[in-house]
């Protein structure tokens, strides 16, 4: 459980706080999407949570941040890196190795998993990310899309009860975009990790997650289930923040009384919306 | 630059040589040309390295290097025939004497540089460099950190000149010709380029370092690698066959 009490973060340059004020609570077993305007804070909101701030970033930190009851402040990056597994934006910058495999070991091997340990470990991970066939190739050889799978199989290696993940299919196309994320909620269903993804494609967010989380201006607008958080809409759009196209369209269509059903979130509930309407 | 110093995969006996092997016939191969005084050696020389090219698969890239090194090795041949004055002058041009001395010379320079460049960029492409580092980090106790700067900036190198492709096409695509014969105008057209390439390359390494960070670099010590590779008898036939190369040409010398 990751928790947030009075929670605000100002980097030693910035000249306001990138995140204020936040009280939020992450449960065990959520599939939580951030998404927000480009500088609202949700780049930092993931170093919160891994203990790059106040670690690696330093700066003016107020109130709490404790992840499975370790206090961040207090806690090494290491430690906490035991609970969290994180995956970057940058799939390349992020690379250690030249093989698939020693890209694996290469966690396990500084956490002095034991030897023994190993071996079932890889192999269990790159099962779980469906690239075990990739095993032996060479990192230059991949796709974007492999790629990422390989830096998700490295950190599920380490058997993290967290994922944390910023923007992993910001360079992907459509459809590895869809593979990354239905990857992601098998392994939140079937071994209930939490799982929390930063994302500028809400519409492919809101088909997988379970809750949204909306920051704006470093606070948070909006926190909670996807259906509840999309009744808000409007208030999304007022700040220019995406919402997904089927939801606009059922807000103008309920605008019209063409429709009295809550927002659709699937291709599915769409699909009922519009027939409903043409009805 | 791309695919001439990169590791290419394979299974030949030479990639499953242990990375200390490698690296040490490399160099008695080198040490021995730099001894040697004898063309007839050097010529055999470059033949075992064509060779060793050959079964690790990776001749025609053996063979582009060589190529590459023509132009460079033209020039050289040609200063030493020109400054070499000292021998028994074959002919005479506007004061400069062509020597039987000189022309040897300049050939033996020429073997020497192949011969001894050829099994450096050899081994690169048999040998991953993860597992040459791993391999002297826990052998030799060279500290980890070093040899995963060495290797992490290696391996940044494709990355930085991948970019810097792209940046320029974008360019060519908007009209501006990178492929100007003058060197200074050349420069002046890349030199704004590297400004946000460099922004951009330093950004990635503070990314790729918070995220080693993350995966415990930082507890990482000289016996946490799980491939420990360990000599075996075609190791130590490699090295015999590197000592030998050494006895025989210095042996050579003396007869
Ligand atoms: N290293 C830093 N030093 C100083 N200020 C920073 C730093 N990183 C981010 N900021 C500032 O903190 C605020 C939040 O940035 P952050 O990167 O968290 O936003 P973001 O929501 O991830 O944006 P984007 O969608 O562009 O990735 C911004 O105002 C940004 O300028
Ligand atoms: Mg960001």
């Amino acid at each position: 459980m990751i928790e947030m009490k009075d929670f605000s973060f100002r980097y030693a340059s910035g000249k306001r706080n990138a995140l204020n004020n936040l009280n939020l609570t992450i449960e065990d077993g959520d599939f939580v999407g951030i998404i927000g305007n480009s500088g609202a804070g949700k780049t930092t909101l993931t170093y919160a949570i891994n203990g790059i701030v106040p670690h690696h970033y330093k700066g003016d930190f107020y109130g709490a941040v404790t992840v499975n009851g370790l206090d961040t402040v207090d806690s090494s990056p290491e430690q906490i890196a035991a609970h969290v597994g994180s995956v970057f934006q940058d799939v390349d910058a992020q690379m250690v190795a030249s093989m698939v495999e020693d890209e694996l070991l290469f966690g396990l091997e500084n956490f002095s998993v034991p030897r023994e340990e190993i071996e079932g470990r890889v192999a269990e991970a790159l099962e779980q990310t469906g690239i075990s066939a990739l095993r032996h190739r060479d990192l230059d050889t991949l796709s974007g899309g492999q790629k990422q799978k390989v830096a998700i199989a490295a950190i599920l290696a380490l058997r993290p009860r967290i994922i944390l993940l910023d923007e992993p299919t910001g360079e992907l196309d459509p459809q590895s975009s869809e593979q990354i994320y239905s990857l992601l909620a098998r392994l939140n269903r079937e071994h209930g990790t939490t799982i929390i993804a930063v994302e500028q494609k809400i519409g492919l967010l809101c088909r997988y997650v379970k809750k949204l989380l909306v920051l704006e201006k470093g606070e948070v607008m909006l926190h909670g289930p996807v259906r509840e958080v999309l009744e808000s809409s409007g208030r999304m759009e007022e700040s220019g923040i995406h919402v997904p196209r089927i939801v606009s369209l059922h807000k103008e269509l309920s605008g019209l009384g063409l429709v009295h059903s809550s927002a659709p979130v699937s291709m599915d509930e769409a699909e009922t919306m519009v027939r409903e309407a043409l009805q | 630059m791309k695919g001439v110093l990169n590791y290419i995969p394979g299974q030949t006996v030479l990639h499953r040589l242990d990375p200390r092997t490698k690296l040490i016939l490399s160099l008695m191969i080198c040490v021995a040309s730099f001894l040697s005084g004898r063309v007839s050696f050097l010529i055999g020389l470059l033949a075992l390295n064509l060779l060793l090219g050959a079964a690790g698969h990776v001749l025609p890239q053996v063979l582009r290097i060589l190529k590459g090194m023509a132009k460079a090795c033209a020039v050289m041949f040609i200063l030493q025939v020109l400054f070499i004055q000292q021998g028994n002058p074959y002919f005479e041009v506007i004061g400069i004497r062509i020597t039987d001395f000189g022309v040897r010379t300049a050939y033996m320079v020429v073997l020497r540089l192949l011969d001894a460049t050829i099994p450096l960029s050899l081994m690169l492409m048999v040998t991953r460099l993860t597992d040459l580092s791993n391999a002297l980090v826990v052998h030799w106790h060279l500290p980890y950190q070093y040899a995963f700067t060495i290797t992490t900036a290696l391996h940044f190198i494709p990355v930085f000149f991948s970019d810097m492709q792209v940046i320029s096409e974008a360019q060519l695509a908007r009209g501006v010709d990178f492929d100007t014969r003058n060197p200074f105008r050349r420069f002046a057209l890349m030199a704004p380029l590297s400004v946000p390439l460099l922004v951009s390359s330093v950004k990635k390494t503070e990314q790729a370092a918070i995220a080693v960070e993350l995966r415990g670099f930082n507890l990482r010590t000289r016996t946490s690698a799980y491939k420990v590779t360990r000599m075996a008898g075609a190791d130590w036939a490699a090295l015999a066959l590197g000592a030998a190369l050494i006895a025989l040409s210095v042996l050579m010398n003396t007869l």
